[in-house]
């Protein structure tokens, strides 16, 4: 990766930690992966992976017992991890913006969606109030919905889900941020308006190349949404790839794993379905060694005794002693 | 734990009983303590009358004893470490006789509130519609009258009907079912609720399927899962209903003389506070409060460790 | 009616009335309230897997409950021809939430008993040990499992375990509603693949109903897709796939994004899902079909029968056999 350009979030080692009664357990383990400017990198794995505490632990919105305890996150040079909480606020909303999984819960349910528009709009880009309306008139339109003008003085109870879905996005991106992540922004939703909302979500990027961080669990928005993915398992990276190579050419066992279980129709439009036997560890009762070794048709005895370390290679990493070889998956 | 294929996320490691009640009192001491304290107040209050004779029966009674203040004091003596009443009666065993009286009144009034309306709710929340309408009106029109104005009528209204002459036991009696009475409708509403939860959980749905009566959900599937935060409720309840009997004793209308609640000892002590002999009142006021604060305590411990929200999701 | 007919809906309907005000109740005022599901004709045959998708308001999870005897319909009836036995046949559910679906106060053991010992299956309480454990086993769990309580498992687990409970009613007809959405892919695979096992061997007729398309054309061998209460469209599981009928159908297969990274369109179905309250006029589906014309929005579509056996509800018979035949730009409705 040497011409690779400066990557705008480099997060290195991040670790965070839950407090159980006095008893430290690892949620998530020295996960390192970057996102290079105008970049969507999507961040995939089963719930439980660490895929939303990575989300949280990068704008510092970890709800205790979770804490982080050890890494680095730098965003185009500024440590955020070392930012004061108040210098964080600004950094949230402003140069970060995050969308939720749950529009009812990220909007509040009191206020109108225009007034919650201005407000963050006030809060990071100091404009004067006409303006202000203007631009949130402006990104209201711009997210698709019908009647900016009505729509400004409603509330969220008053819209549907994927309307409401869309002011959320409007919030996400009308400070102009760097870094969107994005928290499962289709999965409450139905598969009709799901597509509505990615190619929304492809449309703003593509205008305003902001950078992606795209946190689902379903593989499918995956390949038509990401430029890169990191696959999680038990809080660890298990493969960093391109989405191309990750699809056709996996070379963590468990992303192949993971391909082959979800339910989808193959290019002749076979049907095959391949389970992983068991089930990711629970936290705290993660196996030493390679998190996936139980599971693992591949694993031998280092396997079980080390933790793989993150082996880099072309464009890919992967945390694996025995990766699959590059043939058709 | 035998080793099972296909399962390796099982759950926690199973503890036995002892061990986690051990890391529960480990982890809330205050509470703890608070048990501790109760469980020795019923000691206290069960066993002392074993081994004494009811002072409050004229054969206990020695007038030359009336009077003495608690050991410590000049004119104290090492026989009534706490001091004797106006009778002569040794505060430590009144006490533990009033105090068995208080208990036994709050358990029974407490039950009765608790079936009373426990089952109210459970067919207000299960059948719903317009018998759970009544019942809900009913409590309503019950909640704007103050609990404790209401076990007075309840209780005046019992003694017109069975007259002034009546034993010890009916007098108990009455007051027993005048404050369970009072205090039906928290228990209705609060089972009312969580059966509403629990009767459209899929669980309940299966049952059905399953080919079970209405009332084998109700009293297998149903009851298990609300009894919870009820029995939470009945412990501060407890609290409350000493209380209110009491308040009651304390006005006279309670518990008769004979056989004294922890009330009527308080009253009885009140005649006196002018006076100077403050031991009579103060003791039994003490005690109550000890009681009442650690029942509400460990009560309220409870109530965060059932919490609903928080249970089953381990 | 055939000998192999299983279970006939005859046009069932369900309306779910609003909480009316008191003001609207002395205005004597029929609002009607909500058609969750309106006019549904089926039938399901023996020994096959009947799959119905949708989206979320489309009714079929009111359906699951309707046929399990759960809820009654308000109009049409819903019928199990008697069988050799003449009995009204064994019915089970597995339903989508494994956290609610089992009484957390009960062991394994006594859950899953329960249906034995209602059905009084098995005599004595070592015949009925005897049977929770053979059950535990035949869905990947072990006989150490019987004496634990249900928070002791994952969501996998869990719905392992729903799935021994409904086996141990012996069923003949299986209902399952969104069995794996709650679950992981990985477990998904799992379930679903325990689920095809035994529907081979056990010869199960059941009802399968979830919204994910991929789920159900791996499990179910007759598909009908509903929209807003109404089945538009119904057909072999082969069939509804390659040759879809009613447009709606062709776009929600679309729509679901697959794991294709070489052409990465997006197929959204243009507008919104109307509110099931108040839907459209006409044939349902007019305000987002590309196909809509004039008497899409004023007649109600006739059901039409295909030479397969199969029945869809449309005013056209359109050939919609080529995948993404709209491109996404193209929301002009063709004339």
């Amino acid at each position: 990766m040497i011409n690779a350009p400066a990557p705008l979030l480099d997060v290195r080692d991040l670790t965070v930690t839950i407090n159980r009664d006095g008893k430290l357990v690892t949620a998530l383990d020295k996960v390192s992966f970057f996102v290079n400017p105008g970049e969507v990198l999507g961040i995939v794995g089963e719930s439980g992976a660490g895929k939303s505490i990575t989300g949280a632990a990068i704008i510092d919105l970890l709800v205790p017992p979770l804490k982080r305890t050890g890494g680095t996150i730098t965003l185009a040079g500024t440590r955020l991890d070392q930012l004061s909480p108040k210098a964080m606020r600004s950094v949230r909303g402003g140069r970060i913006g995050f969308v939720f999984q749950d529009p009812m819960t990220s909007l509040n349910p009191v206020i109108t969606i225009g007034q919650q528009l201005c407000d963050t709009i006030q809060a990071h880009l100091k404009l004067g109030g006409n303006q202000t309306k203007k631009r949130a008139l402006d990104w209201l339109d711009r997210v698709g919905l019908p009647n900016p003008d009505v729509q400004f003085k409603r509330y969220p109870h008053q819209l549907s889900g994927g309307m409401r879905q869309r002011v959320v996005i409007a919030l996400a991106l009308c400070a102009d941020p760097a870094l969107v992540i994005a928290d499962e922004p289709t999965t409450a939703l139905d598969v009709s308006v799901q597509a509505h909302i990615l190619e929304l979500l492809r449309d703003l990027h593509r205008e305003s190349n902001v950078s992606m961080m795209l946190i689902t669990h379903d593989l499918g928005v995956i390949a038509k949404m990401a430029d890169r993915v990191a696959v999680l398992y038990a809080g660890r990276v298990a493969e960093i790839s391109p989405v191309g190579e990750l699809f056709n050419a996996p070379k963590h066992p468990y992303t192949r794993g993971l391909i082959r279980a979800t339910p989808m129709p193959s290019a002749t439009g076979e049907m095959r379905l391949d389970q992983i036997p068991g089930a990711m560890p629970g936290l705290g009762a993660v196996p030493p060694g390679c998190a996936f070794n139980p599971r693992c048709f591949r694993a031998e005895g280092d396997c079980r005794a080390t933790i793989p370390p993150l082996y880099h290679e072309e464009s890919s990493a992967f945390s694996c002693f025995h990766p699959l070889e590059r043939v058709t998956a | 734990m035998t080793p099972v294929v296909n399962t390796p996320a099982a759950g926690p490691v199973r503890r036995s009983r002892g061990a986690k009640l051990l890391r529960a009192m480990r982890r809330a001491p205050g509470p703890t303590l608070c048990a501790i304290v109760i469980i020795a107040l019923l000691i206290y209050a069960f066993v002392v009358p074993l081994f004494s004779l009811n002072p409050f029966e004229f054969s206990g009674m020695s007038v030359l004893d009336s009077f003495i203040p608690p050991a410590w004091m000049a004119d104290g003596s090492p026989d009534f470490p706490l001091g004797t009443d106006d009778q002569g009666r040794n505060l430590i065993t009144a006490m533990a006789y009033g105090m068995r009286t208080s208990i036994i009144v709050g358990f029974l009034s407490v039950t009765i509130g608790l079936v009373l309306g426990g089952s109210l709710g459970l067919i207000a929340g299960f059948v719903g519609g317009k018998v759970d309408a009544f019942i809900m009106r009913v409590a309503d029109v019950q909640l704007a009258y103050p609990a404790l104005l209401l076990a007075m009528i309840i209780d005046g209204a019992a003694r017109a009907v069975l007259g002034t002459e009546r034993s010890v036991g009916t007098a108990i009696a009455i007051v027993v079912m005048s404050i369970g009475i009072a205090f039906w409708v928290q228990y209705a509403r609060t089972i009312r609720s969580s059966v509403m939860i629990e009767r459209d959980q899929d669980y309940v749905s299966a049952a059905r399927i399953t080919g079970r009566s209405n009332l084998s959900i109700i009293v297998l599937h149903i009851l298990p899962n609300v009894m919870a935060p009820v029995l939470v409720i009945a412990t501060i309840n407890l609290g409350i209903a000493i209380i209110t009997e009491a308040t009651l004793s304390f006005l006279g209308i309670g518990i008769p003389v004979t056989s004294p609640s922890l009330g009527t000892l308080i009253r009885n002590g009140n005649n006196f506070l002018q006076s100077g002999e403050w031991w009579i009142s103060v003791w039994p006021c003490l005690i109550l409060v000890l009681f009442v604060v650690s029942v509400n305590i460990l009560g309220d411990h409870l109530r965060d460790v059932y919490n609903p929200r928080l249970r089953g999701r381990s | 009616m055939s000998a192999s007919d299983f279970l006939i809906l005859n046009h069932v309907s369900k309306v779910y009335r609003r909480n009316q005000s008191l003001l609207e109740r002395l205005k004597k005022n029929e609002t009607g309230g909500t058609k969750a599901v309106s006019d549904v004709s089926l039938t399901v045959h023996h020994g096959e897997t009947m799959g119905l998708v949708g989206e979320s308001g489309c009714g079929k999870s009111t359906l699951a409950r309707l046929v399990s005897g759960l809820m009654a319909p308000t109009s049409g009836e819903i019928s199990f021809p008697p069988n050799a036995f003449g009995n009204k046949p064994r019915l089970q559910m597995i339903f989508q939430d494994p956290y609610s679906s089992l009484n957390g106060r009960w062991t394994i053991e006594d859950i899953i008993a329960e249906p034995i010992r209602v059905h009084k299956l098995r005599n004595g309480r070592t015949a009925v040990r005897a049977r929770v454990d053979e059950l535990l086993v035949q869905v990947g769990l072990s006989a150490a499992d019987a004496e634990k309580y249900p928070q002791e498992f994952s969501g996998g687990q869990r719905q392992r375990i729903c799935i021994a409970r409904a086996l141990a009613g012996e069923p003949e007809f299986l209902i399952l509603d969104e069995p794996t959405s709650a679950l992981d892919v990985s477990v998904q695979a799992q379930i679903l693949n325990l689920l095809r096992d035994l529907q081979k061997n056990l010869h199960l007729t059941s009802l399968f109903i979830t919204h994910n398309l991929s789920v159900v054309r791996i499990m179910a061998d007759r598909i009908g897709v509903m929209y807003l209460g109404e089945l538009v469209e119904e057909a072999t599981s082969e069939e509804l796939f390659h040759k879809p009928r009613h447009p709606y159908t062709r776009l929600l297969i679309d729509a679901a994004p697959d794991m294709d990274t070489s052409d990465r369109s997006l197929h959204p179905i243009a507008g919104e899902l109307p509110n099931p309250a108040f839907p459209p006029s006409g044939c349902r589906f007019h305000t987002r079909c590309p196909f809509a014309q004039d008497i899409c929005r004023n007649t109600v579509p006739p059901q039409k029968a295909t030479e397969t056996g199969g029945m869809f509800r449309c005013h056209f018979d359109l050939d919609l056999s080529n995948a993404s035949i709209f491109p996404p730009a193209a929301k002009v409705k063709t004339a």
